[in-house]
């Protein structure tokens, strides 16, 4: 009886266990009902929204949650299904749970149809996983004014190994670097920080600055020599890098380049000089704009974009400038940083793709999107001006923005009443001057070597904040770390790189 | 002397508590001249007002909190009870089969995937009440094991042989001989339960997209993770200064920790009652 039962027991596990392995493919019942089944619109021609079923699009993008979502919500699909009968469902996540809660939204097979996705967003990981729809042919269809809105260089940069996943968002299409510094000190010893600055230049204010304002720290952070690193090397993996201005499709080790090993020691000089702050290992910009709102803190450093210091001014509410140490310089991922693709799950493509669209091209939808509804979110001033309604502010307003940056055109967002009116023609000139990397387009598949990536992500984990900071003579700890990093299997990755870069590079002759 | 070393370690124990309080309470401006302190030099209630300036969502994430601790509490403490009794009864077949049964969810568990999609596509408890009661924290094995060695031990066999024959029921044994004998585990249970109740905020993350549903917990946890994930990832988007930037400041953050945690201090003195020695002797004539 006994050996019966246990018998039974064990077979009703193995049971348990294979119906758990085999329940992941099927099963996918929608967990929103109300949802329209997947109708496939037949008439793909854009007159009249009646000749289209009607249809949920579902949108997935990282923001608080507003509380006011739902009024824009309904306004956003009144206004779709006049257009292409088509309603919206907006599904903002909060950016802390994003990682955790995309990736069950993923695995479980939930119906979606555009998820927020970028380089930094696990974008390439994704791509392999085949999440994201293949978008050039309902580009072609579907979406015919997007190229025309982003250009070459856009929808270059956006795609994997030839193939269009997502689109990225027209907005600054590159980084510069530089430093966002106290207005106020900066007045009061009359910098000149017009054109673009050395960091020579940058030296003699935090010199003054050290000399002059005792209890006044020159700069904060370090974290912005990652930035600085980004300016100056198209950055591919393990310090692989393809240096600015380079005219072969060719990788360099930074660790081994004269022009890193310089700027570090230049990080030395300063650290010896005593212009950091003291929580250098950890202090990040966010601290470093508090220090200087409380007055102990002259600059930090950032990756600067027309009207950066504005922005910043705003929401620090400490009056800032900016100061360009570098040209703009653009990467894969700069190409990569904020995009919007076509979930595999979608059950009708063909109109996420016309919704993609009209973010492109249609500023009332975008507007709606990006600000609510006009007269109880924000009033026009002007044409494309806007501020918030009577007593209203920023503490009590019902719809903060979730991210211009994340939809569709941002220069066809409404702007502030205090920000540049020009804002937009200046991210023209920022795109058009900004330095293309030889290797714009290219992005690195890890899986080959995914475990020496694993080792020698540890072996610079050890070593990068140590050079980052200043704190010690860079050459030997570069020494050390190249001799750890070699025994994590640095050649193989190497030669990976290598590969890959040359395969690709014979796909754009 | 022993007395004044507890007293001081409760003192010291305190203070985090407290400073996160005095931090609520000063100005913006001086945590960011002189940065925390227990006492403020400039008390300012901003960061109350601001709170409470839109009061109705604490008020109903309190609520979602509430209800699912309650709920949560009573059904979880019921079904671990009539689970881990039986287990403690030696008249039962295959009792030890089924201890282990429970023991071995204890060592393998399904994996994150599969269980997220038992509860979003099979039981679709997705933005619902039920998606911060049930799964995780309705049934612990731990506590069912728990109980039923408290059973076991504390609760002489002779005592229910002597209610069974004067004629009493299962039923009536359980409700109304060992519950009462069990008031300790029972309070021990009821109390690990709230805490987790109260201080849950991953179901919540995970299952609720709606605000509305939003608890106290995730509320508070959200505030503060959203900040750290940007840090994080403050290397890789230019954008994200932006977001920093517009993120609540420091003493908005303590209270909403003050605020979260206030009622968890009632919850203690309410169970501390029970927790009172058995009061078997004298039930069994030696």
């Amino acid at each position: 009886m006994k050996k019966a039962f246990h018998l039974l027991f064990v077979i009703m596990l193995c049971g348990i266990l294979v119906l758990t392995g085999c329940g992941k493919g099927d099963s996918n019942k929608s967990a929103n009902p109300g949802d329209t089944s997947g109708n496939k619109t037949e008439a793909g021609n854009k007159e009249g929204a009646s000749a289209l079923s009607p249809y949920k699009i579902t949108m997935v993008y990282p923001a608080g949650a507003a509380k006011d979502l739902q009024l824009v919500q309904d306004e956003m699909s009144k206004y779709l299904t006049e257009k292409i009968n088509a309603t919206i469902e907006l599904k903002p996540i909060e950016w802390a749970s994003w990682d955790d809660k995309t990736n069950l939204m993923k695995v479980s097979n939930e119906p979606f149809d555009l998820m927020f996705t970028a380089s930094w967003f696990s974008y390439a990981k994704d791509v392999a996983k085949g999440q994201y729809m293949e978008l050039d042919d309902l580009m072609a269809e579907y979406g015919k004014d997007i190229p025309g809105v982003l250009g070459d260089d856009f929808i270059k940069g956006a795609r994997i190994s030839g193939k269009l996943y997502a689109l990225p968002t027209k907005k600054e299409f590159g980084q510069g670097f530089g430093f966002l510094l106290d207005k106020k000190l900066e007045d009061k010893y009359g910098f000149d920080i017009n054109g673009v600055k050395s960091l020579e230049d940058m030296e003699v204010m935090f010199q003054t600055i050290k000399e002059k304002e005792p209890g006044v720290i020159p700069i904060v952070s370090r974290k912005f020599t990652n930035i600085w690193e980004a300016a100056n090397y198209d950055g591919i993996v393990a310090n692989l890098s393809i240096p600015r201005g380079s005219t072969e499709i060719k990788a360099i080790d930074t660790l081994e380049d004269p022009k890193f090993i310089d700027f570090y020691k230049r990080m030395h000089q300063w650290s010896q000089n005593g212009w950091f702050d003291k929580d250098i290992l950890t202090s990040d910009s966010d601290q470093g704009m508090n220090m200087i709102k409380a007055g102990k803190a002259f600059a930090v450093a950032q990756s600067l974009k027309p009207g950066k210091d504005k922005e910043m001014s705003i929401n620090a509410g400490v009056e800032l400038v900016q100061v360009e140490t570098a040209e703009p310089f653009t990467t894969t991922g700069d190409a990569q940083g904020a995009m919007l693709g076509i979930s595999r799950t979608s059950k009708d493509p063909a109109r996420a793709m016309m919704f993609l669209n009209m973010l492109y091209t249609d500023p009332v939808l975008l507007n709606m999107l990006d600000w609510g509804i006009e007269g109880k979110h924000y009033v026009k001033v002007s044409d494309n001006v806007i501020d918030y309604p009577e007593g209203v502010n920023a503490d009590t307003e019902g719809y903060p923005n979730p991210g211009g940056w994340m939809f569709g055109n941002q220069f066809n967002s409404y702007l502030w009443v205090n920000e540049d009116p020009g804002k937009w023609e200046e991210f023209q000139k920022f795109n058009d001057r900004s330095e293309r990397s030889i290797a714009l387009g290219f992005s690195f598949d890890q899986e080959p070597v995914k475990s020496e990536m694993a080792s020698i992500e540890n072996v610079k984990k050890e070593f990068e904040d140590t050079l980052r900071s200043g704190a010690v003579e860079p050459e030997q700890l570069i020494e050390k770390w190249k001799a750890k990093r070699k025994s994590a299997g640095f050649d193989r990755v190497k030669a990976e790189v290598d590969k890959q870069l040359a395969e690709w590079a014979a796909t754009q002759k | 002397m022993i007395h004044l070393f507890f007293w001081c370690f409760t003192i010291i124990s305190l203070v985090p508590f407290i400073l996160i309080f005095m931090v609520s309470i000063s100005s913006e401006d001086s945590i960011l001249q002189k940065g925390f302190s227990l006492f403020p030099n400039e008390i300012s209630f901003e960061a109350y007002k601001f709170l409470f300036n839109d009061f109705s969502e604490i008020a109903r994430a309190y609520g979602v909190t509430i209800i699912a601790t309650l709920i949560g509490t009573v059904v979880s403490l019921l079904i671990t009870a009539l689970f881990a009794y039986p287990l403690s009864r030696p008249s039962l077949p295959f009792r030890r089969t089924l201890s282990f049964y429970i023991f071995f969810t204890m060592l393998f568990g399904g994996g994150l995937a599969p269980w997220y999609i038992t509860y979003v596509n099979m039981l679709g408890i997705k933005n619902t009440i039920f998606s911060m009661i049930i799964p995780n924290l309705l049934l612990s094995a731990f506590n069912v094991l728990l109980m039923r060695s408290f059973f076991s031990t504390t609760i002489p066999e002779t005592v229910i042989e002597s209610a069974t024959i004067d004629g009493a029921s299962e039923i009536t044994i359980f409700f109304k001989i060992v519950v009462p004998l069990s008031l300790p585990i029972m309070a021990t249970i009821g109390l690990f339960n709230t805490l987790a109740y109260w201080n849950d905020w991953y179901n919540c993350m995970l299952f609720i997209d709606k605000p509305d549903l939003y608890n106290i917990q995730y509320l508070m946890t959200k505030t503060l993770t959203n900040i750290q994930y940007l840090l994080m990832k403050s290397n890789s988007s230019a954008q994200v200064g932006e977001l920093l930037a517009k993120m609540p400041r420091e003493s908005v953050r303590m209270a909403l920790a003050i605020v979260g945690v206030a009622p968890l201090l009632f919850a203690y003195p309410f169970f501390q009652k029970y927790y009172i020695s058995g009061i078997t002797s004298g039930a069994v004539k030696g």
